[in-house]
Order: structure tokens, then sequence, then C-alpha cells
């Protein structure tokens, strides 16, 4: 089935929060962001920008009736600075005006009295500091100290990851409606509504049922707009409040990149012990997640790290420790794969370093190691793995021996052209890993005339959740799609939902509609049974007919709705579901946190232009673990999707932060994402079809953030097409794998390391001040 | 130049958009005919001139409908299009032609509408995703689009679909690897490329007028 978006999407006629026709009278709002990454914020000069015309008001951090608190998991991030400012961006100030030019013509005149104070940017001066979020978190399984002693091989290295930049095509924003009775609507381009709601009720004071928030569908979020889209509508509800006015805040491209938290850079120490079959024995590692200036999710990315640290592989001896650094960088915030990316790159690199130095192809180690069903995973679930299944099906699919004799021939015949392959499995649990939050509601309606319309708590960004969820009411009922329509996400309809994110939407709410609806078909059924003088279980639907023992009665969809509301009997149903099976204990840090895993192999080729240090992206080829997939055409565009970030992030897209704090990657002309020249040129992607039962919707596994793990697998073969050239390279573990950066590789060598360092050659960045 | 930017901008710190228009016209004139303007200015004639560019006639055919219209001559065409004359399918994703997803035709060619002065339109005929159909009828590359799923999120999606008429239009469309490079000003953060490229193929095939 086509996404349901499909027609309005092609006709430019789908409504996203900018596209929202406004109230006369509605105001427009523009946030100043502080200028110094970290400082005392002694006062504010806002008379000259009052002064500019068209401006209502400025408010500033005094103005907050209720909590200046916008803090989710840990309370550690105010509304707007008040006596401090903890990074560049930090919103100090408000301005409304009649005009969204004059707002933030007015922002530009706001002069803030700032004393600078020390900048950290480097997570590890901020551990060293005992600058942190939270306390450390370890994993451990076995006994790696004693495990050493059994190696044959061991190997120690240091990893630096880079962030990345959201960059939804539609920026931030949110816009707020005053309604009666002290009550506000809130347009919200959010994944979590119900955390925009809580926000806004602790900023102004009031109880959540004051607080209305809508989401027709988002233009991309990516994890960037689960918490961060909180400020915005906190500031437009603060200014809607106290002007009684509706008021407009839709954040410019350079405003959304300087002052949004991104995906967390990490670093990372690891130590890796193989024994002389290559079995992996022990792996220790230290995270240093560079979280920014305020928790915002980086407990729940940090976990997560945690969770994939040793990837699709089993290790008997584990030791995993992630420290959550506070630096003065924007919070960092969930990002496709929640700190999983980062965790897997780790390991990769570590077996990576082994292969290199033992000399033989780092897929030996990767493919020897593969969990299997009945491997204890180290926070303690036993593995139902598929992940020699995937390796296998994909080694034998795309003749991996084949192709490379083909690249090694290519490299034999090619000086300055060398070809790379590189092999990434992945394995991705599905849950939220805080248990707590996997749950979800439907509220499904039937009409007297036999239509059907749905409320859940899913919000729409691109992933198909409403297009499967539709589908899942059609197929319970057995109608047509075209009678059932979903509603804009609203916390009036579904309360207390858990944002859309940890790949498990569809999960969730797709669960939550089936019980709804099979609540309804039973009660229709009830009716049937009665008015035909039958059994109830005798009554089934197939195609809109009503029949009895697989016999048509003459009776369609239509006619048993209108009996069963003739009879009184209730044709809505508000169910909730709540993933069973699932728990966690933190203090062990032992528990069966997943209702499932998603594996999956990909195997990469890329060809660097060994002059230039340019590269292009020749084949990703990937046998993937659906399960049965529910909407093909819809699951393949998210792998596609993934893929194609998971490359950007690990090749082109570099955050790059100044000393001080500053964003220097602040635009699209400083910041590449991937266009439509850079995805590789060949993506084929099978279906691993499992048919084992699991926990997802109608079997169909999640498919939102796996795919993105395939990307890393775009660094490993750069780097082998690197030793192709130059077999004594340095190449350290830093991401991304910029052009430059292999250049500066190719002509490395071991010793000498490499010629120029990345710093000296961030001058040409154009700086916006 | 950057003098003069630099004049402008000490010129309007602490004044409203209007001295503004008044001063910027004065230096336009001073790095033109100082000798003159210096005369002009002291017949006050700067106030006259700011009164008559503040709203500026603009006559453009927007998606067949004649439009008679005053505008300020620093509203950017996708300002128009979204804010005054409410056609929001074209998107905004960056303001600054890095983006494509403001996407518009011009007289048949594609143009990022918001690095397009709207004043620049007069007389001409702007085309948006909301004229590309023919009443209920998708356009084909509307429906290609739909076919091969050439979009996640849909933001991208109209500058996608008005860039893409015109790659065919422009010859630019014979090979999957000459649509990439005709194409490469459309970003994709859902990143649904390839979908996008088998989309144009599939139209440029089918021989379709577009
Ligand atoms: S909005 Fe015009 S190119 Fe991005
Ligand atoms: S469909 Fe989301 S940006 Fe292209």
């Amino acid at each position: 089935m086509k996404n349901i978006d499909a027609k309005t999407h092609v006709s430019g006629t789908s409504v996203y929060l900018d596209d929202i026709p406004l109230i006369q009278g509605t105001l427009y709002g523009a946030a100043l962001g502080s200028p110094v990454a970290h400082g005392v914020l002694h006062q504010l000069q806002l008379e000259e920008a009052l002064r500019e015309p068209d401006v209502i008001r400025i408010f500033t951090a005094a103005d907050i009736p209720g909590d200046n608190q916008i803090g989710g998991i840990i309370k550690d991030e105010p509304l707007l600075a008040s006596d401090h400012v903890h990074f560049c961006g930090m919103p100090i100030a408000f301005v409304v005006a009649r005009t969204r030019e004059a707002a933030r013509a007015a922002v530009k005149k706001i002069k803030a009295d700032i004393t600078p104070l020390p900048v950290i940017t480097d997570p590890r001066e901020a551990q060293a500091q005992n600058q942190l979020i939270m306390p450390p978190r370890t994993f451990s399984q076995g006994d790696t100290e004693q495990a050493w002693r059994e190696c044959a091989h061991v190997f120690a290295g240091a990893v630096d990851i880079n962030g990345q930049e959201h960059l939804y095509i539609e920026t931030q924003g949110a816009y707020v409606v005053p309604q009666e009775n002290n009550s506000l609507r809130v347009y919200s381009s959010t994944q979590g509504p119900t955390a925009v709601q809580r926000t806004v009720s602790t900023t102004l004071g009031q109880p959540m049922h004051r607080i209305e928030v809508v989401v027709t569908r988002l233009g991309g979020g990516f994890g960037g707009k689960e918490d961060q889209a909180n400020t915005w509508a906190a500031l437009c509800a603060l200014a809607a409040w106290h002007l009684g006015k509706p008021v407009k805040y839709a954040l410019h491209r350079m405003e959304d990149m300087a002052m949004t938290g991104k995906r967390h850079p990490y670093m990372a120490d690891y130590k890796i012990g193989l024994d002389s079959s290559l079995n992996i024995i022990a792996y220790e590692v230290t995270f240093f997640q560079n979280a920014g200036a305020a928790a915002d999710l980086s407990p729940g990315v940090l976990s997560r790290t945690l969770f994939h640290c040793t990837n699709s592989y089993y290790i008997p001896n584990v030791h995993a420790t992630a420290w959550s650094c506070r630096t003065h960088l924007p919070p960092n915030t969930a990002f496709r794969g929640f700190g999983g990316p980062q965790g897997m790159f780790v390991i990769e690199a570590a077996i990576a370093h082994a292969a290199r130095v033992l000399q033989i192809d780092a897929a030996v180690i990767q493919q020897k190691n593969l969990i299997k069903t009945g491997d204890e995973f180290p926070y303690g679930q036993i593995a139902q793995s598929e992940a020699g299944a995937c390796w296998q099906k994909a080694a034998t699919l795309y003749d991996a021996t084949g192709w490379k004799q083909a690249v090694d021939a290519f490299n034999a015949t090619h000086r300055l052209q060398k070809k790379g392959l590189a092999f990434m499995p992945v394995c991705f649990g599905i849950s939220f890993t805080n248990t707590m939050m996997n749950h979800a509601r439907s509220l499904v309606h039937v009409y007297t005339d036999g239509s059907v319309c749905i409320s859940t708590g899913a919000v729409e960004m691109g992933q198909g959740v409403n297009t499967k969820i539709l589908q899942v009411a059609a197929q319970i009922f057995s109608i047509r799609a075209d009678r059932v329509k979903l509603n804009p996400t609203n916390t009036i309809n579904i309360a207390n939902t858990s944002p859309s994110a940890a790949s498990a939407t569809a999960d969730l709410n797709g669960k939550a509609t089936l019980m709804a609806c099979n609540a309804i078909l039973e009660r229709l059924k009830e009716v049937a049974a009665t008015a035909l003088d039958t059994k109830a279980d005798a009554v089934t639907i197939v195609n809109e007919q009503v029949l009895v023992n697989r016999e048509p009665t003459g009776w369609d969809w239509q006619q048993l709705v209108s009996a069963a509301f003739t009879k009184r009997v209730s044709l809505s149903e508000h169910a909730h579901y709540a993933t069973p099976e699932i728990h966690f204990d933190t203090v062990k840090e032992k528990g069966h946190p997943f209702a499932y895993h998603v594996y999956g192999t990909a195997i990469l080729e890329v060809t660097v232009d060994c002059l230039r240090g340019i590269y292009k992206m020749d084949a990703v080829k990937v046998v993937h673990d659906f399960g049965s997939s529910m909407n093909p055409d819809i699951d393949r565009g998210q792998i596609e999707g993934g893929i194609v970030q998971g490359i950007g992030w690990m090749t082109m897209e570099e955050v790059i932060f100044d000393k001080e704090g500053r964003l220097r990657s602040n635009a699209l002309s400083t910041y590449k994402v991937p266009d439509i020249y850079a995805v590789p040129e060949e993506i084929v992607i099978d279906a691993l079809r499992s048919t084992a039962d699991n926990l997802a919707i109608f079997r169909s596994k999640a498919v939102g953030e796996p795919p993105l793990m395939y990307g890393i697998g775009a660094w490993f073969a750069l780097r082998n097409a690197i030793l192709q050239f130059n077999p004594e390279a340095d190449i350290p573990f830093i991401t991304p794998m910029t052009p430059e950066k292999v250049l500066m590789a190719l002509y490395s060598n071991k010793e000498k390391g490499i010629i120029q360092q990345h710093e000296a050659t961030t001058s040409h960045l154009g700086i916006d001040q | 130049m950057s003098d003069q930017l630099k004049n402008a901008e000490e010129y309007t710190s602490g004044t409203s958009r209007r001295s503004f228009l008044k001063q910027s016209s004065l230096i336009t004139a001073i790095a033109l005919a100082p000798n003159a303007v210096v005369k002009a200015a002291e017949e006050g004639l700067d106030e006259k001139i700011a009164a008559a560019i503040e709203q500026m006639p603009l006559n453009v055919t927007i998606n067949g409908v004649k439009q008679n219209l005053k505008i300020e001559p620093r509203v950017t065409l996708l300002d128009l299009l979204r804010e005054r004359l409410q056609l929001t399918g074209t998107k905004k994703g960056c303001d600054h032609g890095q983006c494509g997803a403001c996407t518009v035709h011009i007289d048949g060619q594609r143009v990022n509408s918001c690095l397009t002065l709207a004043v620049t339109t007069e007389g001409k005929q702007v085309t948006t995703i909301e004229g590309l159909a023919h009443g209920e009828e998708l356009h084909p590359m509307q429906q290609a689009f739909l076919d091969h799923d050439g979009f996640q999120c849909g933001y991208c999606t109209p500058g996608q679909i008005m860039s893409a008429v015109c790659c065919i239009r422009e010859g630019h469309a014979d090979s999957p690897e000459e649509i990439r490079e005709y194409m490469s000003g459309n970003i994709c953060r859902c990143g649904a490329y390839s979908n996008i490229v088998d989309a144009i193929m599939d139209v440029k095939q089918g021989g379709k007028k577009v």
C-alpha cells in the first residue's frame, strides 16, 4: 500500500507547521541566542530593541510564571538563561513583534552583558574536571581481567567520533493559539507531543489539561525534534499566555543549526583480545559522551551506546563504561540510532585494528564472532539471533568471494584508483531502553456510515507510521483502506504518549490499534450473531461482507455497523498496549530490555581517487531482517534513507565547533549532507524473511533506525581502499572520513603520522557574526 | 562594495526601515553620482524616493492567474507565494539557495524562489507545485513521484518535482548519471534519492510532455 500522504505530498497540499493558516492578529517570535558559550549573564539591554518598529514585547527569564525549567530526564536546563549562559545559542530572550522581520531585526539590537568563563568542548577534558551529567555506567559480563591472560593477541587504541546535524528540511517551530478558559492550543513540529505539553505546563505553571498539543506531520525529525522541539513551543506559549494573542516562531535554518543539539560526538578507548583461533574473548571500552551543556536525552543515548557496544558479536568477557560529559556545546540529543551507532563504530574499529596487525581480512574476525541464538548479550538478554543467517545470505547472494576477487583485480591493475570493500553486520534492539516508556494508546471510532477514524500518539515524519496503522485497521475490519482515516496527533485524543522514536512507534501504536479494532470487531460479531441467530465465533468479515461459517449472509460492513448502532452497541474503543516481557534492572545492569532485535549485514564498496582524495560509493548490498514486512515499499525507503544518512555521517557531514564553542559548520554551505550525487550508485536490499514469532506488529520488524548503521561500513571500506594505496598509511579512527582526511591518510606514514593536522584546515569556514 | 555595506549598517542602526530605504537609496545614488545626489538630498528628494519604492507595483501571472500586487521591493518570491498568496506548497528549507525546497518555475525555467526578489518577476509567468496539475489530473511527474515513492516526509518533494520537470525540459535526463548531476541542487534529507531518479527516468522514458 502507498503512503497515505502520497497524493498531498506530490500536490503540495500536505500541511506542515509553517503552512498552518494563521489567525488574524498572529504575532511572530524570535529568540536571542547567547553569543558566548559560557559566562555570567549580568544584564540585558533591551531598550534599543524595544524601540524597533512593530516590536510588542521582549520576554526574559523573569517573565516565566512557572518553573524556568525544560529538562526532561534531569532538571538541568532553563528555558531562558537567567544568570549564566552555558552554550552558544542558548536562548536568553524572546522578542515578539508584528512581523517576522521585525522580530528578527530586534533580536540583533539586544545587548547582553556577559562575562566569559572558561569553555570546555572536549568530553575528555570535561570528564577530567568531573563535569558530568550523571555518574558513569558500566556493563560487564564475564571477567576481562582474567581473560586478558588467555588472549593470544591484545590491541588497544582510541576513537574520536564526530556528531551529526539533523538537518530535517523543515526547521523547528511552534504556533500557539490561546483558547477560552485559560487554555492554549500548541501546534508544534515535535516527535513528542506529551513532552511539549509537559514543558509548556511546567514553564507556565498551569495544569497539563489546559495545554493541547497538535501535530499533523513533520518534515523530517530523525530524533532532532524529540526533546529539542520543547523550547520553541514553550517560548511561543509564554508569549501567547502573557499577550493573549497567537504567537508563531518557525526557526530560520541558521538559527536552528546554531541553537539545537545534534548527534553526540564520542571519544572512546578500547582494548580487544583474541585467542589464537580469532575468537574475541575480551573487550574493554570506555566511552566519553559529549553531552553538551544539559542532559536533554543524553542518559538514554548513553545507555544505548552500552547496549550496542558489542554490535552483532558475542564476546564472553566485556567491561564497558560510559561517561556522560558536560561541555559547553548545545545539548546533544537523539538522532536515529540513539547512541547505538557510536558504540558499534568503536567495536568495528577495534576489530579493524586487530585485523590490520594480524594481516587478515576484518571480515574473518567479524564472521567468526557473530552472536548465535542462545548467546547472552552483556546486558543479560539471550539472543534470538539472525546475525549468521544475514551474513551467510549476503555472502552467497552477492558472491562475496567473487566480489573480493574483482576488487583485488581492480587494485592490481590501477595505480591511482583503489577500491575498498567492507562488511557491516548490524544488531539493533527494539524498544525504548527505558522500559517505562514502552506503551501506547489508540482511539478508534467507527461512524454510523461505516467510516473509521483513528487517533494515536504516533507522529508521522516520513517513516510511514500512519500508513501502517491504517493498514492494521483495514486488515482487522477487512474493509477498504479508504474507509479509514488517521487523525492528526493530538494530546486531547491520546494522553501521556511516548515520543515517536526508538523505531518502536509502529509496533506500539499499531498494537494498540489492533487491540482497539479487535474489541470493536468482537462487539460487532455479537450483534451479527444475535441478528443472524448464530454464535459470534462463527461470524467473520471478509472484504466488507459478513460471513457465517464462511458463507455469505447478505449483510455487509455498513449494515452491520448500522445494526450495532441501533442496538446501542459502542462503536468506539480506546485501547492501551504495553510491551510484554521486557524488564531491566539498572542497578545490576541486567535484564531483557528489548522486545526483539533486528539484524542485517551490508557489504559496501568504494573507489578512492588517490591523487585527489575524493571517492565514490560504488555499491551497498544488504540482507536485512524484516521479519515479514507489512509494507515493503515503505520499509525499503526507510532502509535506503537510513543508509544514505549513515554514509553521510561517516563520510562528509562534519560538525565543527571552534575552541570558543561557536558552531562553524552553520549552514548548508559549510555543512555537507548527501545530495543525490553522493548516494551509492547501486543499492540492493534483500529481505531475510524470518517467520519466527516476535513482538512486532504483524511480525513486521521495526525498520527506522537499524539501517543507518550499515553506513558505518563506508568508513571501513574507505580505510581498506587507502591501505591498498599505502599499506603504511596512518589512519586514525576519527570520523567523518572527508575527502581531505582521505588525502592526508593516503600520503601519511606510521612514523610521521598525518602530515597536517585537521584543525589547521578549518580556517576556510565562514564565520557568521 | 563592502564599504558601502558597512556604511549602510551604520546608517540603519536605531532607525526605521523607512529611513533605511531613504538612506540606502541615497547611498546607492552617492556611489553613482555624488553631486546630483547631494543636491537631491538638500531638496528632500530622498523622502520622495523612499515613499515611491516602499511599495512597488507587481504584475505577475501565478499558476495562470494574473496578480496585480503592491509589494515591498525586498520581498522574495518565496515569501510572496507563501505569505501573501497562501501558496504554501513551495517550501522554505534554508532561505539561502542551498536546499532547493523552494524551487518554482519562472517562464518555464527552474529557480530558487528564496533567491529571487518578487519584483523581478514583473510581467512573467510563475508556476508553483499547486499549478502543475490539470485539475484533478496529476502532472506526469507528480504521478511518477507517487508511483515510485519518491519521498518520505514530503517536505522537499514540491521542490524536487518542480526541479525534475525542468531537468527533463532542459534535456538533462538522458541517463541516471545525468539526472543525478542536474538534480544535485535539491536536497532530500530523508534520502529518497534513488526513487526520485527512478521517477524522473520513468517520465523521461514515457515520453509524455512535461
Ligand atoms: S529555501 Fe530556497 S534553496 Fe533552500
Ligand atoms: S522526503 Fe523528507 S526531505 Fe525529502
